[in-house]
């Protein structure tokens, strides 16, 4: 069986230049709205006593998201043209010929991934850059990053070699759709529907 | 308000609204035949079913605007085995096929009257059908919290029936109305003592049903803001959605349109009420309960705020 791949994200070492985001955007030559990778700035805090001070407790992290290629892709549920499909290397994506560019995708991904071009009246997402893969290169935001926090492979070995944490704030609880991603949490990394903090950039998002 | 989604608002509402008078077209003629005769009781009810057509025949073409590459729009079938939005697109279409062979079979008198019986029963649960697809589309999404509740498929059911009572009570109202007129033109004697007694009946059962769903969206329409407030987060936001001049320009026409209806059954539903008076208080009755469900339907839209990024 082909092994299916995945991203891996580094959240200690990213620090929200988003290389990443704007590398994609290049390579993919994707229009003004259509970002398939991009960085969500969370952050919060509360206030803490210190004798008869208040000193402030905040935290604030980066998380790069692009498409998880899920094991139970939602996208791929409730498609109704089957133009979204799971490859058997576990890569979603989308034949712009089947589209019929409803949306309904766009609605249920918790990862923003399928996203609508106007241009084309298409969906369009991240195939972790078949092409660059097919010549044996990184896909564009992993061999962009300058911090070395995106990494990629198959899926087995990254969660053998990192674990198998899928989830910190403000992303969704990972049961939904199964993604084939491996956090490495930041230090003050929220645990998944705490909702402690808040997203700084959403409309980036 | 939301007017973003227009294409899916018309499109639910219309294909509610249609299958709603269906169905209670169709419990109207199996009640209403036994008493009144079946001819009575088709020639009365027969306008209101050629009606239904063009209303879901709107509400279709009003659904492709949601379409953004039509040339594709075939492929929408392809996914029976796991998209609600094919599911809901076979009723759909269906439901337009089954009804329009229903209607020239009742025109052409194809067929014997049981097997036309047999034909509108399979067609109403086609549609009723379709309206649980429709809902199942919002409902089967866990990462929009305002939508994956038990409120989504009651909300729709409950417009299905309130739209469509209302709908068929103005058709009701307005057929008698033209009727009497034209036979007053002709100088004939009013001898629709029979139909004057059938649509008081209709009408006051419409009239006390509709009231009675109207009652149960003041039930349903609180508790889900209080469900989804107490949830917090993004559930909390589209709680939010749910308020402001829209909000209670919603509930304040619900309430005109049940209080309207309750004036009309309790005051005018007799048989020798003026039809002009009969139908203008049922169709003003109907206006006021199809803006208010339009406010509604385009909040549903609006409270579409997803877990995640």
């Amino acid at each position: 069986m082909t092994e299916q791949l995945g991203f891996y994200f580094d959240q200690t070492l990213c620090n929200g230049c988003k290389a990443c985001s704007v590398a994609c955007k290049d390579k993919n030559d994707l229009k003004v709205g259509v970002t398939w990778r991009r960085v969500a700035e969370y952050s919060g805090g509360t206030w803490q006593q210190d004798g008869d001070t208040y000193v402030p407790n905040v935290f604030t992290y980066y998380t790069s998201m692009a498409c998880n290629h899920c094991e139970d892709p939602i996208c791929v549920r409730v498609c109704p043209t089957t133009a979204m499909t799971r490859g058997a290397d576990g890569i979603v994506t989308v034949d712009a010929g089947k589209c019929v560019g409803c949306r309904y995708c766009e609605w249920a991904c918790p990862y923003s991934a399928p996203q609508f071009n106007s241009e084309t009246g298409h969906m369009s997402k991240c195939d972790m850059c078949a092409d660059y893969r097919a010549e044996g290169q990184d896909p564009a935001c992993v061999a962009a990053c300058p911090a070395r926090a995106l990494d990629w492979g198959p899926i087995k070995e990254l969660r053998a070699k990192h674990g198998d944490l899928a989830a910190v704030e403000p992303l969704p609880d990972p049961s939904i759709t199964r993604p084939h991603l491996v956090i490495t949490p930041h230090r003050d990394a929220q645990p998944t529907g705490t909702g402690t903090g808040a997203l700084a950039n959403p409309k980036e998002l | 308000m939301n007017t973003h989604e227009l294409p899916m608002i018309i499109f639910t509402l219309l294909g509610q609204l249609s299958v709603g008078a269906f169905v209670i077209l169709g419990a109207v003629r199996l009640f209403a035949s036994r008493r009144y005769g079946k001819d009575v009781v088709a020639g009365f009810t027969d306008p209101a079913l050629y009606a239904i057509g063009p209303a879901l025949v709107l509400g279709l073409a009003a659904s492709t605007l949601h379409m953004h590459d039509v040339s594709n729009t075939l492929n929408v079938f392809r996914h029976l085995g796991s998209s609600w939005l094919s599911r809901e697109i076979v009723f759909s279409v269906t439901f337009g096929g089954l009804g329009l062979l229903l209607a020239a079979a009742q025109w052409f008198k194809w067929g014997s009257t049981r097997l036309r019986h047999a034909l509108a029963a399979f067609t109403a649960l086609v549609g009723l059908g379709l309206v649980y697809s429709m809902s199942m589309i919002y409902y089967s999404l866990p990462t929009v919290l305002a939508w994956h509740t038990w409120v989504t498929p009651v909300q729709f059911f409950t417009t299905t029936f309130l739209l469509g009572a209302l709908a068929v009570g103005s058709a009701f109202a307005v057929t008698v109305m033209w009727r009497s007129r034209g036979a007053v033109k002709a100088g004939a004697e009013l001898d629709d003592n029979r139909a004057g007694e059938l649509l008081t009946t209709c009408l006051r059962g419409i009239g006390l049903s509709a009231i009675m769903l109207l009652g149960v969206e003041f039930i349903i329409i609180p508790l889900h803001i209080s469900n989804l407030s107490a949830a917090g987060g993004v559930a909390a936001e589209s709680a939010r959605v749910f308020s402001g001049v829209w909000f209670i320009s919603r509930l304040v026409l619900v309430f005109l349109g049940a209080g309207l209806l309750a004036v009309f059954l309790f005051r005018y539903a007799s048989a020798r009420a003026n039809p002009r008076v009969l139908a203008g208080l049922v169709s003003t009755a109907f206006a006021l309960v199809l803006a208010a469900e339009l406010i509604g339907r385009s909040q549903f839209y609006a409270s579409m705020i997803r877990i995640g990024i």
